[in-house]
């Protein structure tokens, strides 16, 4: 049994111990997050996984320069509509998501790492947080310099009229690249925050979150039917819609034609205002509320978790 | 059962508990890793001896909070363990999993680690020079960890533990598949440490390792306290069993003949697919104060030393039965 004399020796260490490690707390825990925050940026460097991610990354770059060599009679916003709006936003941005976010814990866990991460003083929840944020940071450069190359892929050399650093809508091109890359980047936000909570619950991310891409993202949110107020890319779509123009001139030229409108479902002809659908600033508050609540719930499942891995003794 | 043989071994002179188990079980579904564990460590070093599956790391892991248990309470440095990360501050891990950032130096990995138990820049640097110094890895600091033996790795992964100055180390095998120099200069450091006033906890399922460091043992066997104790009195059991070692050597068969001519060896099988010889003895300190010698004179290149636990599981079957 222990004497009363050394548990009254280690209680007082034990509060000596608390007042120096409440003093450091503060300034060290920054500290310590920001190493996080670099050293994840740093996996997501030293992996595979950015070279695969680029290399797709520039394959809408590759098709507009295909396309404009092969076929120089498509305009450039069709080409800016199919390669920017529809593959990008539908496959790209989502699988990049998937692929970073699914690893903030699951990579580590696999790796073995996170033994030095847990046996630090930071927060589970902390851990979680900073290692987000740096999937954000990531995910929104890779979106923002692929989708800015693709559109200098579609519109550089574009100096006869009618484009002429505008396009048909005589919107400025490096302007609506900006708000394009803003709203992408709004949207790749979304599916990290989404996917990072469901690599949470299922061992099986890369699976669920494919059929998740497939399924809820590629195939209902394309229909006008409720289910689709639950996926990301119908609000940035709206958000898209509200804040940019799509008027293509048709294949035989003299009209223009609303492509956004007919392949997102948007009937502008019964309801020309989209009064029924959700508004500029609601789309944008339901992302960024969709993304805290996916980030918070991850969160505190992170702070109740035990990250256990078998041992070699174990095997 | 077993309380009756905790009972008769001879229990260390009474010093402050370090960490406090008390009636700790835990389960992972239906398989139990720690079963109604009561268990007291003190100030010093302490060898948590027990063959694989024992629940040594389940122990350690619950004991650095990665694990919460399913029942009782752990308490280290008197706080409760689970979900306190401000107790890291005081506590260094040594992993039993070979797994690292592969890509970092030796350098980068421990200030990272400084970095990461919240120490500042230049306070980081200087505890990174000093951890490195100090396990010996200042020569080869700059090299990327995927290059690193299997003796450097664990010299960088001590390093990690050590680099915030904590109170108490845990080190889970330290000493496993290491080749005889790594090994003897681990077990330095970990005696140095002690000589410095930390606490240790070392676990392994070789009882002449841990005997090396300290004579405070506690011995597991499937997650429950079987003994614990004075080494002297475990030793006594276990020399009534032979000891088997093996030797990874790409001179196996050399080895094997120089090792036959030992008269404390008594007998040696040759392990063709690994490149490697399992050598029984029953004197088994005079067998591993042998090897430093015969791999540095010799050049026997002896690549990993490894003791199976057959003798040990011997042992555990005797107590628990007695």
């Amino acid at each position: 049994m222990t004497s009363v004399s050394s548990q009254a020796s280690i209680d007082q260490t034990s509060r000596e111990n608390d007042a120096v490690a409440h003093r450091a707390t503060r300034g060290s825990l920054v500290a310590a997050l920001w190493t996080l925050y670099v050293l994840t940026l740093r996996q997501h460097l030293h992996g595979k996984r950015w070279m695969v991610m680029g290399l797709l990354f520039l394959l809408p770059a590759g098709l507009a320069v295909l396309m404009r060599v092969t076929s120089p009679d498509v305009p450039a916003p069709a080409l800016e509509f199919f390669l920017v709006w529809i593959f990008i936003p539908q496959a790209l941005l989502p699988l990049v998501a998937l692929l970073y976010a699914s690893g903030i814990i699951q990579d580590e866990q696999e790796e073995q790492t996170i033994t030095y991460l847990l046996v630090r003083p930071i927060p589970k929840w902390a851990l979680y947080l900073v290692k987000l944020l740096a999937t954000f940071t990531t995910t929104v450069i890779l979106t923002a310099i692929f989708t800015g190359l693709t559109f200098a892929a579609i519109y550089f050399g574009e100096n006869a009229p009618p484009y002429g650093g505008q396009n048909l809508a005589g919107e400025s091109i490096p302007l609506r690249s900006l708000k394009t890359i803003a709203i992408q980047a709004l949207a790749v936000i979304s599916y990290c925050s989404l996917f990072g909570l469901m690599s949470l619950v299922t061992k099986r991310i890369l699976v669920v979150g494919i059929l998740y891409i497939a399924v809820v993202e590629g195939v209902l949110a394309n229909f006008p039917f409720g289910i689709r107020l639950v996926t990301v890319i119908y609000y940035s779509r709206l958000v898209a819609y509200r804040t940019l123009t799509f008027m293509v001139p048709t294949p035989g030229g003299g009209t223009m034609q609303d492509v956004a409108a007919e392949a997102w479902q948007l009937d502008v002809r019964a309801d020309p205002g989209l009064l029924e659908h959700p508004q500029f600033g609601m789309c944008i508050k339901v992302l960024l509320t969709s993304s805290a609540v996916c980030a918070i719930v991850a969160a505190w499942i992170c702070s109740r978790r035990e990250f256990h891995f078998k041992t070699p003794e174990k095997d | 059962m077993h309380l009756e043989v905790v009972n008769q071994v001879a229990r260390p002179v009474e010093v402050t508990p370090i960490v406090v188990f008390h009636e700790v079980s835990k389960w992972y579904g239906n398989v139990i890793g720690i079963n109604k564990l009561t268990l007291q460590i003190r100030a010093g070093v302490t060898g948590l001896l027990g063959p694989n599956g024992a629940g040594k790391s389940t122990l350690l892991q619950m004991a650095t909070g990665q694990l919460r248990q399913s029942q009782g309470s752990v308490r280290v440095l008197n706080r409760q363990v689970w979900n306190n990360p401000a107790l890291n501050r005081f506590i260094g891990l040594c992993p039993e999993q070979d797994a690292f950032y592969e890509w970092m130096t030796g350098w980068d990995f421990v200030h990272t680690c400084a970095r990461l138990s919240g120490l500042r820049r230049g306070e980081a640097r200087d505890a990174a020079k000093r951890t490195i110094e100090s396990v010996g890895m200042t020569k080869n600091q700059g090299r990327a960890i995927r290059g690193y033996s299997k003796g450097m790795r664990q010299r960088i992964k001590m390093a990690q533990a050590l680099v915030h100055n904590p109170e108490v180390l845990f080190l889970d095998e330290p000493l496993t598949g290491t080749d005889p120099l790594a090994r003897r200069d681990l077990m330095d450091i970990i005696q140095r440490l002690a000589g410095e006033g930390k606490s240790v906890v070392v676990s392994s399922h070789v009882l002449h390792e841990v005997q090396s460091l300290t004579p405070n043992i506690v011995l597991l066997n499937h997650g429950r306290l079987v003994a614990e104790g004075h080494v002297r009195d475990i030793r006594n059991l276990i020399d009534k069993h032979p000891h088997h070692i093996v030797l990874v050597c790409d001179d196996y068969r050399k080895l094997a003949g120089r090792a036959l001519a030992w008269d404390d060896v008594e007998g040696v099988r040759v392990l063709a697919d690994q490149s490697a010889l399992m050598v029984e003895t029953r004197s088994p300190d005079d067998f591993y104060g042998r090897l430093p010698a015969l791999s540095l004179e010799d050049g026997m290149a002896i690549k990993a030393v490894y003791s199976d636990d057959d003798n040990l599981e011997a042992v555990f079957k005797y107590l628990v039965n007695k």
